[in-house]
């Protein structure tokens, strides 16, 4: 067995440790932090085909990104320190059963697939090079996606300032809100301060 | 003196890698050796780093306040921290009951190894660096995101509502600073063209960014220094580990050797956030150069390039201490607008305005 | 409109806190002239504290040995917590008349909080606050101290 096939299975051994401990383990939390190793093993993967860059943002956007936003609304969520209900062995069972097909199926594709060698020397996957294939227009040019996701990103960023802006109530309006006692808890301003105070 | 002058960090680093590949004729070994003789200098150099800045930290502190800061132990007061250190590793590392036991011991480790991978591609001297990586900015601004996990996971842990809080201010600072030091990185990587740290440093030979890139340059320079003093959770931006109302934040359980991890980290990030500032924006370990102005140019290059780094990084440090001991901490609310509503749409319009420039030619 | 209030508060924020800095480089860059610290073990002889320490009270006597004393009490009712207590005697004055006097002049030190309503309560100026400092003893009953010296008497013409 050759050192790189080593850290090969090494690396395979993390992602795979890291996603069954993540489903087994009791403590939402340590689930968190579970899949935040097996997350690392992919990057660890990427890093071992020498591909930098998707590497990084593997890290940035899943580790950096994803697993906080996990973890803090793990932090926000109520009982959440308890351990949790062991679950029903059928749903177990099923859930198993499920993987398994998952896993079978891409497995036989991949086998299918034969994959050619091409003899073109190896494009440096530099940061110039990714830009300038991320943004080029021609045949193989990903200029169509990456202006889609890009409008996706803007609606969503739209959709939080929307959700997120305070409003302003006049003065009368909040006079009169003021008879009906309780409905002055739930009013958006207040939400919206709370948000803030973390 | 001719000998001298001739050997430098990178001629002794390749003489070391010349020796190994010719005396171990297995390949593998020899870089395996190799790793584990860059760690080993790494964790040299690191240590007594972390000292001189606990030194320094103190006697910058007690200037600033008209005190004298240690002054007992040792010609004044340098072995203070020594004695400190001795004491940290002799207390008991105590695991308090109630706690998630793997999780409370795995956060220090996780903070000081996130530190030691950051330290990867910064480049100490000319042609000295441990990993030239190819997107040495990007790999930084990744691998330093996963120090919130290591905070957020120690105040989890702890079973204590103090350590929550500091977690959850401090997940939230970081991840919203990280927003601005992008940006602020970003505006580097545009007048260079490359992630690359050589590349960086080499684009600045005929003069650092921060005086090529006259305002925009200036202006990302300044936010970079206020968002990474966010980022690693210094004053005045320590609401994570606010001494007044929450005792020590998400290291308020921690104890002995584990506490002095979480020491370490604070101050290796210290020196990782100085030396990228130092690497991006005054040059790295380019000497002081103008232009193609050859005989100053030629005079410059006398003094090593590590000291010009090492100088650098060092100035740095030092008005983040001075931020510290100069500002008074800042309430959770402002410190989100601040972010919010100054940094990010300030450096969003500056990103813009050192495009236009990179593309007009703008700079000198 | 909104973009000059804007950017004045920016200038506003950044010259306000590089004046901060511009304070404390002064004090980094001026340290031997600006640091007051009083390394005290060492200076123990050179050590003079400044004019409104109060370090506890005491009973300045003349070369005669005679206080301005007159027993009044008034220091013993103005003590919040019962420092002083003033024991009171008469004396035959050489008319014939008898004249309230201290006999002793109690002070417990280890009661007083240092908040000089005695020095001001006293109508004749007989007790003031001293600057020492080190009181620091190993039996408590050390700190109970007699304020007025032995065989002393009151001054001539204090009422």
């Amino acid at each position: 067995m050759s050192p790189s096939t080593i850290i090969f299975y090494l690396l395979a051994a993390v992602i795979i440790g890291g996603a069954l401990m993540a489903v087994t383990s009791l403590k939402i939390f340590r689930s968190a932090v579970f899949l935040l190793f097996s997350l690392i093993g992919i990057a660890g993967l990427y890093f071992y085909l020498d591909y930098e860059f998707i590497a990084a943002v593997q890290v940035i956007v899943y580790v950096g990104g994803i697993v906080v936003l996990i973890i803090f609304s793990i932090f926000l969520t109520h009982g959440s320190g308890e351990d949790m209900k062991r679950p029903h062995w059928i749903r177990a069972v099923y859930s198993a059963l499920a993987a398994a097909f998952g896993c079978i199926l891409t497995m036989f594709y991949i086998s299918q697939y034969t994959f050619t060698t091409s003899g073109k020397p190896a494009v440096e996957p530099s940061a110039g090079n990714i830009g300038a294939q991320m943004l080029s227009t021609t045949g193989h040019g990903y200029i169509l996606p990456f202006e889609v996701v890009s409008m996706l990103l803007l609606a969503a960023m739209i959709g939080c300032i929307v959700i997120a802006i305070k409003v302003k109530i006049p003065p009368h309006e909040l006079l009169a809100e003021k008879t009906d006692n309780d409905s002055m808890e739930m009013t958006e301003p207040i939400l919206a301060n709370t948000q803030t105070e973390i | 003196m001719n000998l001298l002058l001739t050997i430098s960090f990178s001629s002794v680093a390749s003489g070391i890698h010349n020796w190994l590949v010719s005396t171990i004729p297995n390949e593998l070994l020899a870089k395996s050796v190799e790793m584990v003789i860059a760690g080993i200098c790494l964790l040299l150099f690191l240590v007594p780093l972390c000292f001189i800045l606990g030194y320094m930290e103190r006697k910058v502190a007690g200037f600033m306040q008209m005190r004298y800061g240690p002054n007992r132990v040792g010609p004044y007061g340098s072995l203070q921290i020594v004695a400190d250190t001795v004491k940290l590793v002799m207390k008991e590392g105590l695991t308090p009951t109630g706690s998630d036991k793997f999780l409370f011991n795995l956060a220090p480790v996780i903070m000081v190894v996130t530190c030691m991978l950051v330290l990867a591609p910064i480049a100490f001297a000319k042609d000295f660096q441990i990993w030239d990586i190819n997107i040495g900015v990007l790999y930084v601004s990744a691998i330093s995101s996963l120090a919130v996990i290591g905070i957020l996971m120690a105040g989890w842990s702890s079973y204590n509502k103090y350590s929550l809080l500091g977690a959850m201010r401090s997940g939230a600072q970081i991840v919203s600073y990280e927003l601005s030091v992008g940006l602020s990185l970003i505006s580097i990587v545009i007048l260079t063209g490359s992630l690359k740290m050589s590349d960086i440093v080499m684009s600045q030979e005929t003069g650092w960014w921060i005086i090529r890139g006259h305002i925009p340059v200036i202006i990302s320079f300044v936010i970079f220094v206020i968002a990474s003093t966010a980022e690693i959770n210094r004053a005045p931006f320590d609401l994570a580990e606010a001494e007044q109302e929450l005792t020590a934040g998400f290291h308020t359980e921690y104890a002995g050797m584990k506490f002095a991890m979480f020491l370490l980290a604070e101050y290796i990030n210290l020196f990782i956030v100085s030396a990228i500032a130092a690497t991006l924006f005054l040059g790295g370990w380019m000497p002081f150069h103008i232009g193609h102005w050859q005989e100053f140019n030629h005079i410059m290059d006398f003094v090593p390039s590590s000291l010009w780094f090492l100088g650098k990084t060092f100035f740095i440090i030092f008005i983040i201490m001075q931020f510290r001991w100069t500002f008074p901490r800042l309430r959770v609310d402002q410190l989100l607008t601040l972010e919010w509503k100054y940094l990010l749409p300030i450096s969003m319009v500056n990103t813009i305005l050192v495009t236009v420039m990179a593309i007009m030619g703008w700079h000198f | 409109m909104f973009l000059t209030d804007y950017i004045r508060t920016v200038y506003k924020g950044v010259r306000s806190l590089l004046t901060g800095m511009k304070t404390t480089g002064y004090y980094f860059t001026h340290a031997r002239k600006e640091i007051k610290t009083e390394e005290y073990p060492d200076n123990r002889a050179t050590l003079t504290m400044f004019d409104r320490f109060k370090g506890e009270v005491v009973m300045p006597h003349d070369e005669n040995n005679e206080h301005r004393c007159t027993g009044c009490q008034a220091c013993e009712i103005a003590c919040p917590n019962g420092t002083i207590k003033i024991i009171t005697k008469q004396e035959l004055q050489p008319d014939g008349k008898k004249k309230k006097a201290i006999d002793t002049f109690v002070y417990h030190l280890e009661l007083c909080t240092m908040c000089n309503l005695c020095v001001v309560a006293c109508p004749s100026d007989a007790i003031k606050m001293a600057q020492t400092f080190e009181h620091s003893v190993y039996d408590k009953k050390q700190l109970k101290k007699v304020l007025n010296n032995p065989g002393s008497k009151i001054m001539e013409g204090v009422e």
